[in-house]
This record gives C-alpha cells, sequence and structure tokens, in this order.
C-alpha cells in the first residue's frame, strides 16, 4: 500500500485519557454533588470543535467511557514531524523554516481564539507525507482539561518546557513559543535534547537557563555542536535566541514571529502553492474525503465505527479485572485504603488510527449526484432511495448510504436557506438527518441570525435569577452536554436572555426544559439556540408565558378534553366520570411541550414533526399518549391514574408521532381553534371569530364546534366523510336542508338510555361510523345535548356546527335543497 | 509555588452618546482574565455607567467589545509575562525551593505519565487472574482437600472427664484443664500449621497448572476473558421467601433495575461454593474477573474489625487459590486499621495518597484507631457461594434494644459509600440488609420494621438515582435481606412495600392493532 493510499485511510484517529477523580465525598457550593471532571471535559471540549483552520488538525468527538474514561477523536494527517525527520534526515533549513512558519501560523490562530497548546512536541505536529502541509495535534488538552485541573497528569513534554511553566505559570502563549524553537532547533542542529538525562536533570537543566543567557549556545554546546550553531545564518540564530530568552517578555509573540523577514520566501512558496491549479492526486481523491470531516466521522460511526473497539484493539484501552482494584477499607468520610493502582490507569499517549477504508469501500459505488446533489435540475433527482423512506425511521437513521443521501442533500440545502426553505419543509417531512437537526429546526422555524443575541443583556441580575439557578441543576442532567458547567452556563445565558427581550413575560419553571433541546442540538451555536426558542414560543406556546396565564391554560385545556372526546370518546367519558381532568396531569405536558417529561432522544423525533405542524399538533400528541395508554386507563380508578401520570410510564415515541399525525391530519383545523392561538391571517366570514367561544362555553360542551367553512369544504371535497345529523323537526328538515343529512328531530328523542338503538333510526351505527358526525340544530343547547349523548354512546368525532343551521343559508353557492 | 497572584486594573471607554457629547465609561478589570467573562464586562461598562440602552442598538457594544478586547490582550500578556518574570528571578537568586520542584515535577511525571512510569511486571493477582474461563476447571481437583481438619475432641480429655468423682478437688479440675488447654493449643497448632502448609502446596500447584495451561492457550488461540455473567439466573440455595420486581429509576431518562426481596441468613449467601453440585458455582467461578460482581454487605460491631464467624469458616473450608486466605486478608486489614492516622491528621486525604500517609503514622496518636459506624472493609472470595466480595459494615446497633434512626445515620451513609465503592468498581448485584439487623429480636415490633425498611429502601431508592451521574457500573440488581426468622406476614407487608417505594415497570401489553 502506498504511504498515500495510507493517508487517504488515516484521516482520523483517537486519543484517551483519565480524567482525574473527586476526591471522596465533596459537594459543590450549591450542596449538590460535585460534577464528574470527565463531564466538565467533554463540555469545554465543544468549543474546540469549532476551530477549523488548515493549520490545525479539527476535533471532531469526544466520548466518555466508563470510569471517568474519556476519548478524543480528531483529524490526523500523513505522520508527525518525529517520524518525518526520521524518515528524511537531515532536513534542509528551507524545509525546516517551512514548517517553522507553519506551526507558529497555528499557534497563532490558537491565541486569536485565546487557547495555548502547551504541550507542542514533534509528536503533535504533523505532516502530510509529501512534507509541504504541516498540523498542529492535540493541542486541545490544555483547554478542555482546563489547564490540566482536571486531569491527574502533567501537560506537556519536559524536555521541551518552558522554564515558567515548571514554576506552574500557565497560559502565556509565549511558553508555546520556547517550545517551539527548540522542536526547531533539535531540527537545525540535528540532535536530540538530552537523551539519556534523567527526568530530575532535565527539569534542573532548564531552570538553570534562568541564570545565565544564552540557551541556545548553551544547549549547542553540550550536545558538542558548537560548530553548527557559529555555522547557522544570522537571522536565524538571532531569531532563535529572541525566542529562547528565559524572560518571556523578550520572546516574540507568535504574530510577530510570523512577520519575521526569514520567512519571507517561505510565504512567497506557500502563496505560490496555493495559487497553483489542483494536482491532478487530488482529482484522484474518493468524492467522500472532499465532504466536511464531521459528515466523514458521522458516517464512519454509522458504518460500525467503534471508537472504544479501536482503542481495545490497541491495546489501549486495558480492561483491568475490577475486583483486584477494590479498596480494603473505606471511612465514612470517603477515605479510603486502596492497593496501589494498576498501571492500566496511567496517562499513555499514543494515538491510534480510525480506518476509513470500510467505508470509503461502501460509499464508493453512489453516483457523484449523491454526493453533490443538484437541487434545481430536474433531470438529475435529488432522490435515490425513495423505497427506503417507507422503512421504520430507526433503521432510517442507521442506515450509512440513506443517511449520507440525506445529509448531503440537506447540506446544499441550508446552504441555500432561507432561498430553498420551501423545498427544506417538503424534505423534513419525510425526516430530519440527526448530524443537521440543529439549523435544520432552526430553518423550520424560519430563523435568520442577524446578531441580535449579542446585543441582549444575559447578565444584570433579575429576580427570576434564583429559581433559574435551582433549575438549571436539575433539568435533563443525565446528559453529558447540558450537566457540564460549559452546559450550566450556556443554558444560564440562555434564559436570562429570553428573560430580558420578553419584558411581558414571566420566567415559568419548564422554560428550562424547553430551551434544552435546542441547547443540546446548538451547543457551539448558542445564537441560533436562542432564536430557535425565540420562535418556538409565539409559534406553540402563545401567551403561556405571561404573569397570569390562567385563563390561556385553562382554554388550551378544555380544547384539550374536546378533542379527547372528539378521538377517544369512551375514554374521555371514563376520565370525566372518575373527575381525573387534565388540569392534574397535562400542564407540565404543554407548557413544556412535552420536553419535561421525556428524554431527550424521544423529544427529538417528537418535535420533528411539531415543527412541521401548526399550534394545535401538540394537543394530538396528549391524545396519542392517552391512547398508548388507554387500556390502563380505562380500567384504573383516580388513584391508580395520578400514581401513573406522577411518572409517566415508557411510551413508545414511534407510535407517538404516528398516530398523531394521523389525528392532525383527519382533524378539521375549525375543531381545534383557540382563541389565544397565534393567528396568521384575520377569520373570514365563516369562520370561528377570534373571541366568538368563550371559557364557559368550552367547559361546558364536550364536543369542539366546527365551523361553516370546513363542513362546506368537507361537502364539497370528501361528503362521504361527512355525516351531517340535523336535529330540526321533520317540518323544518322537509322545507330545507343539506343533501345527504340524517334527521334525527330532537324533540323527538329519549336521550335517557344511552344506546344508538334507542333513537330508533335504521343502521344509525354504519352511517355515523368512521365520519366526522356533525350536529346541527337551530336552537345550540339541542346539538350540545345532543353530541353528549353521541359521546356517551362512543360515537367518534362527533362535533357541533357553530352558529347552527341558520349559518349555512349564507353560504355561496347554495348547498342547501328542499324536498 | 505562587500562582495566585492577581493584578487590577482600570479599563476606560470614552464614547459619544446619541447626543454627541463625550462619555466616558470606566471598570476595574482584574487579571488574570477569563475569557468566558467579556461579555459580562462590557454589561457591567454599558449598566453600570448608566450608558442608554439605545447605544446597544447602535452597535456601540461592538466597538466597545473591540476596544476592551484588545485591552485585555495586552494587559494579560503583561501580566503573564511580568509573573513568569518575577518567579524567574525568584528562582535564579535562589529564592525558590530548586529541589522541591524537581522532585514533585518528577514524582508527577514517573507517577502519572506510561511514558517514564516504571514498569512493573504482573502481579501475583495479575497472573492468577487471567483465564477464569479455565480456572473453574481447577475448582474440582482440589476441592476435598481441606475441610477435615478443624474438629478433633481429644479423646483423652473425655476419658479423665469421665473419672472425676467427688474426691477431686477444685484444684485439680484447675490443673486438668490448664493440662488440656495446653494440648489443645498445642494440637491446634500443629494442624494449623499443617493446614497452612497444605493450602501454601495447593495454591503452587495451582499456579504451576495455570502457568502451563495458559501457556499452551496462548499457542493455540488468542484469549478471550468472558463479559459478564448473570449469577442471579441460577438461584441454588432457595431462600425461605422471596419476591422480584423490575423497576425503573430516573425522571426523564430510565434506567432499568431488578429489586429481589428475600429472606436468608446471610451466611447462606456465603456459604462455601464447593458444598453442593450446581451451575452457581461454575457460574460465579466465571464471573470472578467479569465486570459483573456480586457482593453482599454484612454488618459487623465496631469492637474490633472482625467478620462474622460463620462466614469466615465457610471461606476457609476450601482453599482460597485467587485471593489470600481470609484470615491473611482480615491481618492484613487490621495491620492498615492501625496505621490509620485519626481524620484530623490525614485530613482530606485522597483514596491514593492515604496509602502513603499511612507509611508515616502520625506519633501523635493518642488510642489505636478503630473503625467507628458507617466505615466498612472488603474480603475478596473466590470460594463462596453467591458473593465475590464481601462488605463489612461497621454498626453498633445493640441487640436487644431496636433504635430510630434517620436519613443522615452513619450506617445509612456507609451504604452509599458502599454503593459508590460498587459503581466504581463494577459489582452490578449487591445484596443490603433491609432491616440494617440480621436477626430479629423480640422488641422489633412490626411497626419498626416497617418505619425501618421504609428508610432503607427510600434511601436505597435515592443512591440509586443519583448512581446514574457516578459514572460507573450501573446496579444491575438490589437484593434486599430480611433475616431468615421473620415472620410470613411481615415479609409479605415489607415485600408489598417495595413497589410503592420503588417504580415499578409497567408491563409491556403487545396487542394487534391489525383490526
Amino acid at each position: 500500500m502506498g504511504t498515500r493510499e495510507r493517508e487517504r485511510e488515516c484521516r482520523l484517529c483517537a486519543v484517551t485519557f483519565f480524567a482525574k477523580l473527586h476526591p471522596g465525598d465533596v459537594c459543590g457550593s450549591n450542596g449538590l454533588p460535585l460534577t464528574p471532571n470527565s463531564i466538565a471535559i467533554l463540555g469545554r471540549a465543544q468549543k474546540l470543535k469549532e476551530l477549523q483552520d488548515e493549520h490545525l488538525c479539527q476535533y471532531l468527538d469526544v466520548i466518555r467511557g466508563k470510569h471517568e474514561r474519556t476519548i478524543v477523536v480528531s483529524e490526523y494527517l500523513g505522520l508527525s514531524l518525529e517520524d518525518y525527520a526520521m524518515r528524511h534526515p537531515p532536513l534542509t533549513i528551507a524545509q525546516i523554516l517551512r514548517i517553522f512558519y507553519q506551526v507558529a501560523c497555528g499557534i497563532n490562530v490558537l491565541s486569536r481564539h485565546h487557547l495555548v497548546a502547551h504541550n507542542l512536541e514533534p509528536k503533535h505536529i504533523l505532516l502530510s507525507s509529501d512534507g509541504q502541509r504541516v498540523k498542529l495535534f492535540n493541542y486541545g488538552l490544555h483547554h478542555m482539561t482546563k489547564g490540566g485541573a482536571y486531569v491527574p497528569f502533567p501537560i506537556g513534554n519536559i524536555r521541551y518546557m518552558a522554564p515558567e511553566r515548571l514554576l506552574g505559570l500557565n497560559g502565556n502563549v509565549k511558553s508555546d513559543v520556547w517550545s517551539l524553537a527548540l522542536v526547531m532547533v533539535e531540527l537545525i542542529l540535528q540532535i536530540e535534547l538530552w537523551p539519556k538525562l534523567k527526568l530530575s536533570n532535565v527539569v534542573r537543566k532548564i531552570l538553570a537557563f534562568g541564570k545565565s543567557n544564552g540557551a541556545l549556545e548553551k544547549i549547542a554546546r553540550e550536545h558538542q555542536c558548537h560548530e553548527r550553531y557559529v555555522q547557522m545564518d544570522q537571522r536565524l540564530r538571532q531569531l532563535l535566541e529572541s525566542c529562547l530568552s528565559v524572560l518571556p517578555k523578550r520572546r516574540p509573540l507568535p504574530g510577530e514571529l510570523l512577520e519575521h523577514p526569514i520567512f519571507e520566501e517561505v510565504l512567497l512558496d506557500l502563496k505560490k502553492q496555493k495559487m497553483e491549479p489542483l494536482s491532478p492526486e487530488t482529482d484522484h481523491l474518493p468524492l467522500l474525503l472532499r465532504c466536511p470531516l464531521s459528515q466523514i466521522y458521522h458516517l464512519w460511526q454509522l458504518a460500525g465505527g467503534d471508537v472504544q473497539a479501536e482503542l481495545k484493539k490497541e491495546g489501549l484501552i486495558r480492561s483491568e479485572a475490577p475486583i483486584l482494584g477494590l479498596p480494603q477499607i473505606v471511612r465514612l468520610s470517603g477515605a479510603s485504603v486502596c492497593p496501589g493502582r494498576s498501571q492500566a490507569q496511567l496517562m499513555d499517549d499514543r494515538v491510534v488510527p480510525l480506518r476509513l477504508k470500510a467505508l470509503l469501500q461502501r460509499l464508493s459505488g453512489l453516483p457523484a449526484a449523491v454526493y453533490f446533489p443538484l437541487l434545481h435540475s430536474p433531470r438529475f433527482p435529488a432522490h435515490f432511495a425513495r423505497e427506503l423512506q417507507e422503512l421504520p425511521l430507526v433503521i432510517r437513521e442507521k442506515d450509512i448510504e440513506y443517511q449520507f443521501q440525506r445529509v448531503r442533500l440537506f447540506t446544499r440545502l441550508l446552504q441555500g436557506y432561507p432561498h430553498t426553505a420551501e423545498q427544506l419543509q417538503r424534505e423534513a417531512a419525510v425526516d430530519v438527518p440527526p448530524l443537521l437537526r440543529g439549523p435544520i429546526w432552526a430553518a423550520l422555524l424560519e430563523v435568520v441570525p442577524n446578531g441580535s443575541y449579542a446585543k441582549i443583556d444575559k447578565f444584570t441580575s433579575t429576580s427570576t435569577d434564583r429559581q433559574i439557578e435551582v433549575d438549571i441543576p436539575r433539568c435533563h442532567q443525565y446528559d453529558e452536554l447540558l450537566s457540564s458547567p460549559d452546559g450550566h452556563r450556556k443554558l444560564r445565558r440562555l434564559l436570562k436572555a429570553w428573560v430580558t427581550a420578553h419584558p411581558q413575560y414571566v420566567y415559568w419553571q419548564g422554560l428550562d426544559s424547553l430551551t434544552a433541546p435546542f441547547l443540546y442540538l446548538n451547543f457551539n451555536n448558542e445564537e441560533l439556540a436562542f432564536l430557535s426558542l425565540f420562535k418556538f414560543i409565539p409559534k406553540y406556546l402563545q401567551w403561556f408565558f405571561l404573569k397570569d396565564n390562567s385563563a390561556v391554560i385553562k382554554e388550551y385545556l378544555s380544547k384539550f378534553s374536546q378533542l379527547t372526546a372528539f378521538h377517544e370518546p369512551l375514554l374521555a367519558q371514563h376520565l370525566a366520570s372518575i373527575s381525573f381532568i387534565p388540569e392534574l396531569f397535562a400542564i407540565p405536558w404543554f407548557l413544556t411541550m412535552f420536553s419535561h417529561v421525556f428524554p431527550l432522544h424521544k423529544i427529538l423525533h417528537l418535535w420533528d414533526k411539531l415543527m412541521l405542524g401548526d399550534s394545535s399538533y401538540p394537543l394530538f400528541i396528549g391524545i396519542a399518549i392517552l391512547r398508548q395508554l388507554r387500556s390502563t386507563l380505562l380500567t384504573s380508578g383516580f388513584n391508580e391514574c395520578i400514581l401513573l401520570f406522577s411518572d409517566l410510564p415508557d411510551i413508545v415515541m414511534d407510535g407517538c408521532v404516528l398516530e398523531s399525525q394521523k389525528m392532525y391530519e383527519a382533524t378539521p383545523k375549525s375543531i381545534t381553534h383557540r382563541q389565544h392561538a397565534l393567528r396568521l391571517q384575520p377569520p373570514q366570514a365563516l369562520d370561528i371569530g377570534v373571541a366568538d367561544v368563550e371559557l364557559k362555553h368550552l367547559q361546558q360542551e364536550q364536543c369542539p364546534r366546527i365551523s361553516a367553512k370546513d363542513v362546506q369544504f368537507l361537502l364539497d371535497n370528501s361528503p362521504a366523510e361527512l355525516a351531517l345529523v340535523d336535529l330540526r323537526s321533520v317540518v323544518e328538515f322537509g322545507r330545507v336542508h343539506v343533501p345527504h343529512s340524517i334527521n334525527i328531530p330532537f324533540a323527538t328523542v329519549q336521550l335517557g338510555e344511552q344506546r344508538l338503538e334507542a333513537l330508533q333510526v335504521p343502521q344509525l351505527e354504519a352511517q355515523l361510523r368512521g365520519k366526522i358526525v356533525v350536529c346541527v340544530s337551530n336552537i345550540h343547547q339541542h346539538s350540545v345535548e345532543f353530541s353528549h349523548f353521541l359521546v356517551a354512546c362512543g360515537v367518534q368525532r362527533t362535533c357541533i356546527l357553530h352558529k347552527g343551521f341558520n349559518v349555512l343559508h349564507s353560504i355561496e353557492p347554495n348547498i342547501l335543497i328542499s324536498n | 509555588m505562587d500562582s495566585t497572584a492577581t493584578r487590577t486594573l482600570p479599563f476606560v471607554y470614552k464614547y459619544k452618546n446619541h447626543e454627541g457629547q463625550d462619555c466616558e465609561s470606566r471598570l476595574d478589570i482584574t487579571f488574570p482574565f477569563d475569557q468566558e467573562n467579556l461579555e459580562e464586562c462590557i454589561t457591567q461598562l454599558m449598566a453600570l455607567n448608566q450608558m442608554d440602552p439605545m447605544m446597544r442598538y447602535l452597535d456601540e457594544n461592538i466597538n466597545l467589545e473591540r476596544e476592551l478586547q484588545k485591552f485585555v490582550d495586552t494587559e494579560q500578556q503583561n501580566f503573564l509575562d511580568d509573573h513568569a518574570e518575577k518567579l524567574l528571578k525568584q528562582t535564579a537568586n535562589e529564592e525558590l525551593d530548586i529541589e522541591a520542584i524537581v522532585r514533585d515535577t518528577e514524582r508527577l511525571y514517573k507517577e502519572e505519565l506510561l511514558q517514564f512510569a516504571d514498569r512493573v511486571g504482573s502481579s501475583d493477582e495479575d497472573i492468577f487472574r487471567p483465564r477464569a474461563s479455565i480456572a473453574w476447571c481447577t475448582l474440582r481437583p482440589w476441592r476435598t482437600y481441606s475441610s477435615e481438619s478443624v474438629h478433633m475432641p481429644s479423646r483423652r480429655w473425655i476419658a479423665q472427664i469421665n473419672q472425676l468423682d467427688i474426691t477431686t478437688t477444685s484444684e485439680d479440675i484447675n490443673n486438668l484443664l490448664a493440662q488440656q488447654y495446653t494440648t489443645q493449643n498445642y494440637v491446634r497448632k500443629r494442624y494449623e500449621s499443617e493446614l497452612e502448609a497444605m493450602v501454601g502446596h495447593q495454591k503452587n500447584e495451582y499456579r504451576n497448572w495455570i502457568t502451563s495451561q495458559v501457556s499452551q492457550m496462548f499457542q493455540v488461540s488468542p484469549v478471550t476473558t468472558p463479559l459478564g455473567n448473570r449469577s442471579s439466573m441460577f438461584v441454588s440455595q432457595q431462600p425461605s421467601m422471596e419476591e422480584s420486581f423490575t423497576i425503573h429509576l430516573g425522571s426523564q431518562l430510565k434506567h432499568m433495575h431488578n429489586i429481589r426481596i428475600l429472606s436468608a441468613n446471610v451466611t447462606e449467601l456465603c456459604s462455601p461454593l464447593h458444598a453442593e453440585e450446581s451451575l452457581n458455582g461454575l457460574n460465579m467461578a466465571l464471573g470472578l474477573y467479569s465486570s459483573s460482581l456480586c457482593g453482599v454487605v454484612v454488618l459487623c460491631p465496631s469492637i474490633q474489625a472482625q467478620a462474622n464467624k460463620n462466614i469466615i469458616k465457610n471461606a476457609n473450608k476450601s482453599t482460597e487459590f485467587h485471593f489470600e486466605q481470609i484470615d491473611v486478608q482480615m491481618e492484613k486489614i487490621e495491620k492498615q486499621i492501625k496505621n490509620l492516622t485519626t481524620e484530623d491528621s490525614s485530613g482530606s486525604s485522597t483514596s491514593n495518597s492515604s496509602a502513603e500517609g499511612s507509611a508515616t503514622p502520625s506519633p501523635t496518636k493518642k488510642s489505636v484507631t478503630r473503625l467507628k459506624t458507617g466505615d466498612f472493609f472488603i474480603t475478596k472470595h473466590s470460594n463462596l457461594s453467591q458473593t465475590h466480595v464481601i462488605f463489612h459494615l461497621i454498626s453498633d446497633e445493640p441487640i436487644n434494644s431496636p433504635s430510630e434512626i434517620n436519613s443522615r445515620h452513619p450506617v445509612i451513609l456507609g451504604l452509599r459509600n458502599i454503593l459508590k465503592t460498587a459503581s466504581r468498581h463494577d459489582i452490578t448485584t449487591l445484596t443490603i440488609p433491609a432491616l440494617l439487623r440480621h436477626e430479629m429480636s423480640e422488641d422489633m415490633t412490626v411497626q419498626w420494621c416497617i418505619r425501618r425498611a421504609e428508610l432503607v429502601f427510600k434511601c436505597a431508592k435515592g443512591f440509586m438515582i443519583e448512581s446514574a451521574s457516578w459514572g460507573g457500573a450501573e446496579l444491575s440488581t438490589l437484593q434486599l435481606l430480611l433475616p431468615d426468622d421473620i415472620s410470613e406476614s411481615l415479609f409479605t407487608t415489607l415485600a408489598g412495600m417495595v413497589p410503592s417505594v420503588f417504580h415499578v415497570a409497567n408491563p409491556k401489553i403487545l396487542v394487534d392493532t391489525s383490526n
């Protein structure tokens, strides 16, 4: 296998280490147990994923294993400087300068992001196999471990460590300049620093530099190459000497380093290289490798890639039998007597490559149009696997070709957003690829980032701070991101920003759960998370966060009861009979859009569909949950129901989503009418007016009202789905009526017996089954009473015509006929 | 090393407000500066000086941020450089203890980085550990070896007792007794040393055998260690009463656990592995080096760290091939306890450093440190029927007067530490005494038992919920052990409390939805 091919396959790698265990049993200042260090590392490392630069290896993932093990997955390139120098000795000065310059570029980018590497050594400098491109590797260790505070081991190779770091000073970018200079000195003088010296003596040597000047000369003398030192280019020597000044003040900053005249040639060279057209090699590069690395890694995982297994194969995760590590005595205070730590627990800085070969082969058969889909050319359809869309979502989410196709398609769509909003909506209705869920949701909510988040005050203390402080450490804490200190900080900022941005609203408990999914999906993009929440709340929870929201909530829950009667009449009847009203269980459901009752992975699937529906969609989710628990509920009394809902049992989310969608589509819009819902256009003549239905009506009527407009629509388009029950007298019915309607004069029926047969209308049940049953009368009260009777008989989809029969007269063109 | 030094500098921001007047905003900024705080500082600068909120919309905050960032970057660099310079000068003038720095650095690198660590060979245990899969077949050839030798009533003694008559004075009896004790002691010592020799011999034999097996196995195929077992599946000794539940814990993300409540004598759970022919022995042996261990909590008094006598007897019925014989383990633990300095002197010693703390016991120690209520010690076993690990939890509750305890009682906290240790060391099946008592006594009224059980259940539930965030192994089965002499009605009552305290999982009902 050629080096180039190997390089292609080794684009990803993993390193692993253990986070420090908290000693004994300590609590944080808020009285809650301390967050494990591995979680804190995971939170801090997220920021590193955002760094993308040609001189930095991109961070891709941080995985938390059992017992505080942390695994970091990142980009890898060619081979390390250590190996490269060994294979191509000696390097020319031009080559060395080229490496020097590019590493300095990397450090400079880091310092612009207020990061320091602090572990610079030849192992962490990677070169492409032709030696042209240079990238820094593993540079984030210092940041993600908070300067080493979260790990037991020291960071950085002692040989290249600047003297001030030995004295315990971290965070100065000039320490990296020192390390870089030493690495270069090794190359230039063709030596290995203190190869045989004991660790303690190396430390003494470095500290001794402080007493003398001319570290460079001293090193050259010690390694018997004073000649080379003397022969060195004057400018280069001065540069190195300034970098190796003991006092950091005299060392140049990385930015200053880059402007040194010695790099002029390198700069020209690099510029020329960039201007050159793509070399033939890159043409042969598999198409997959032109996709973003984060996507490649995601696919690698789907293709069965398991980082832990790869590490095990390399012997990096040595499983020590747990029984051997047990302590002998544990005191109440948490202090314990343990056997010595096994060496499997020590820091092992080996790098394990993750091979892409299988993935490349798997995807090599796909046409180029899948890699780079065309959105606006009908000649090249963007879909290639329609049949897969019939499969269950869980399978689709695991299918690598399918996910690949979806990810590429959505990447394109998102690049074209907001221009592609419509198409995006259409595609999202099929499914949402998990990798891009955050930005896709934002697009579905019509978010356009505009920098407004930065302008919101997130720090001035307010009266709700205390409540927010209490809620955050209790919000979806099983999730690693949300339980990390960084997650807490971000959630606090988001909540405070929302409160500041909505002076008309107050912070209700539950807003934290509502924010959590958005933060989870957009952990590195707070603005997107904020704007998504900003748009989400008016869309589904209009007025819910008013200081006095009782009217809104009462209306919502009454509508929920009505819709339950509409779709599940027997269940509604039963719950009403044991007075198990929605106020007792459904407020947290709707106030948090179910994010308080379900774990995140379930919310994501639920909200995928929610985002496509309007403000009434959540009501149907609620009914779908009741429907799933139907048999239990029907046999339970009040106490059992309370107990059942106090800790909601496991709900099958797939079924819940399907059911709710079916009900949502089968329900005419006016049935879900609420006064407080967000309205996009003003109501028309035949709609239900904004304030037509008052709360007391809602509470008195068990069945929802339907608008004349929807009745007309059904009559015109699908008359088979409609059953009109005309309650007027036979005479009135004879005068004028809707064709195919059933006349049951209200005055003649006995409603005492709750059976349909008691009405003595032939084949009534068959006529009503599976249809939307609309009760029509001139006297509203008649319709209400009759609809209650139908619900008691278990007739599904019963509703009342709003404004009674007379409203039908005003429909143009006329729909009424007379005998 | 002084790395806590700080420096505070004022930052002044000059700007024109919307009316074109010159304004100025001022804030003291402390270095070292955390970049995370930048935005907060901007907010303060705008709020403290009553900058018109409108200014935010005039993008004044962007300019302010740029200025502040520039100021912070420069000053941060200056601060770091100056601070380093100060320390380096001190080093040059030898005001700092360089040798201490050298020592600390070297220790840190040697103890934490594999690269620098002294390579140590595998320990004895490590060699034994490997192939638990073949370890079990070694159980049989040796199992009959060592159970006879303990009880040998001296025949002479019985004869002399029979000769006693009225003429014997108390002095005679005393003499006789003394004589008897000497011989008995002598006999016991002889047998003990014989036993010890035999155990050592067996261990040696076993070791050789293992080594030969392992080298054979290496030649044939790569070794796989068994992943885990579910020993609870083969319960051989039927406890008198038991009931099992499956529960879900957690508010949003639910974790499933098994709860079994049973009444049995604690020694039954720690009976000798080889006493019966059953699958369980094999199963326990297979699980020994897996990551799903079984543990039992046994209560013991603090007077002297001493394990339950019956358990010691059981453990001594056969040779312990994998660990030290229980007596040796106990001896070592006792030594450790003596070494334990009082808590004040060791301070907040970590799990690792306490071992070295014990190397230099403080001379001011008043008396021999004793374990207190809530502390526990651990013994490891490969020859007991239902447990690999025994947690000996110190509890000094007097037998005859049941007391009332609350959730902050040391025994309960000790229980929490046990759960924590279990999670950290992959013990996935744990048995705890549900009444914190191993035997019933007359004073334990039904009311008291219910209260006590409820407390233990609730605390166990709380600890299990908490354990989800410890990042260790999840406890798959929790066994609540009730004394074996408990009445059936009380058992039923207590078992009935389990579903009300823990949330029992709803049964999944599969419904055919096609029609």
